[in-house]
């Protein structure tokens, strides 16, 4: 960005919209409507359902989101659309209607503050081997392509028990190994020579500053801001000529 | 005011008696009573926060008063430069350990009455020294006596003075 003033850029991430949580949608709804054309883009990063079996596969909310998406581009805000560890199915049809852009994280913006780069997060778990293991595998085109061809029953199955050994699995886990990996931070900003990284997935909503050993971009500071998930408050985050912040809102009491 | 006087240069803290009553009166009660003298910071994670008020060097713990009721409630958030009670999974547990925050740490804040939800209880903040805080937060750190990210050289809080305001 280099010249004239622009409008803010706005990110939100782990929405985990479902039927069973109309208020979620209700809240995105209103969202929405209060930032139409206001921005100059509204990026989602990972995680706006709790699950995506495919873009054959809808339900009420996926509805009512594509639609209230869709009319939010139509005021002139672009918007992105970033993979989540629950939704990471969602494909170009689904996206196209949404009027929305998928993009493949880690996805590097220039704005006022220098280069963010924004990512789900979850790839920073690198505590987490057997889930590091699972993302891989699910990632992959070929299994991708193998599990959309099976029948949506079959599809439903196979989340069904995904998510009842996730529950197994994290009962087990310490608090700490659900959180990013330091290391694979401080790795990250060097490996991408950028101080700035953006993320959600962790529901640890915070502004974290990290001392770098070696300065990165001129800056001896680095920052990972995380996006909060919504339930009785909402997060969000503005990049705008003047403040990069992450903001709050209540959702219901 | 109160100034903890470390190896590494004062912090000074103003506490916030009208919205956290309690565990400023608590913590002004240690401070007085010197409690705090020669007791280090024992758990230190860069981007996160600094702990201290209950060990001393060695990984020794000391005996404390009876915990105190968490009023995370009061509406203050866990930003950068602000105190809040470190405590146990029990949201009524603190009684003399303290951490700043060096990063706004916004999960912190309280969430709800269960025990998951209930947060940590901001009850002060930095007015001077977060030098000495950014200092210490980017210490090296190790494993001492079971304990995870314990400074390798002793972080301690030499001094206490309290002055009246």
């Amino acid at each position: 960005m280099t010249h004239g003033v622009h409008k803010p850029l706005i990110f939100i991430s782990d929405l985990h919209l479902q039927d069973s949580r109309p208020e979620l949608t209700d809240a995105l709804v209103r969202f929405l409507a209060e930032q139409r054309g206001s921005c100059e883009a509204l990026y989602i990063l990972g995680d706006l359902f709790e699950v995506w079996l495919g873009d054959d596969s809808t339900c009420r909310c996926a509805n009512r989101v594509c639609e209230a998406l869709r009319d939010f581009t139509l005021s002139g805000s672009m918007l992105f659309l970033m993979h989540g560890n629950r939704d990471f199915l969602i494909g170009e049809h689904f996206a196209a209607q949404c009027g929305a852009q998928l993009i493949q994280e880690p996805y590097r913006i220039n704005t006022a503050h220098g280069d963010i780069i924004l990512l789900h997060g979850d790839s920073l778990c690198t505590d987490d081997l057997e889930y590091q293991h699972f993302r891989k595998l699910v990632r992959s085109a070929k299994w991708q392509s193998e599990f959309l061809a099976k029948s949506l029953g079959e599809r439903k199955q196979f989340a069904k028990q995904a998510r009842a050994q996730s529950r197994e699995a994290m009962a087990t886990k310490t608090e700490e190994i659900l959180d990013v990996n330091q290391q694979a931070v401080l790795d990250y900003f060097e490996a991408n020579a950028c101080p700035r990284i953006l993320h959600g997935h962790t529901h640890r909503p915070a502004v974290h500053s990290i001392s770098l050993e070696q300065p990165i971009d001129g800056k001896s500071e680095a920052t990972r801001m995380v996006l909060g998930d919504w339930g009785t408050l909402g997060w969000y985050a503005v990049v705008s000529d003047d403040e990069w912040e992450l903001k709050r809102f209540r959702i219901s009491s | 005011m109160i100034i903890f006087n470390t190896n590494h240069g004062p912090i000074s803290i103003e506490l916030n008696s009208e919205k956290a009553p309690k565990s400023a009166q608590n913590f002004l009660q240690y401070a007085k009573g010197g409690f705090y003298n020669g007791t280090i910071f024992h758990r230190v994670i860069d981007g996160f926060m600094i702990q201290g008020g209950g060990f001393e060097p060695g990984m020794s713990q000391k005996a404390n008063h009876d915990p105190i009721d968490n009023e995370a409630d009061n509406g203050l958030s866990n930003l950068t430069g602000t105190l809040a009670m470190a405590r146990t999974a029990d949201p009524h547990s603190a009684t003399s350990q303290f951490f700043i925050n060096v990063s706004d740490n916004f999960f912190l804040d309280h969430r709800g009455k269960t025990a998951q939800a209930w947060g940590y209880a901001v009850f002060g903040k930095v007015v001077d020294g977060m030098d000495v805080v950014n200092e210490i937060k980017s210490c090296q750190t190790t494993s001492k006596a079971g304990h995870q990210d314990v400074p390798v050289d002793d972080i301690i809080i030499e001094s206490t003075d309290v002055t009246e305001d």
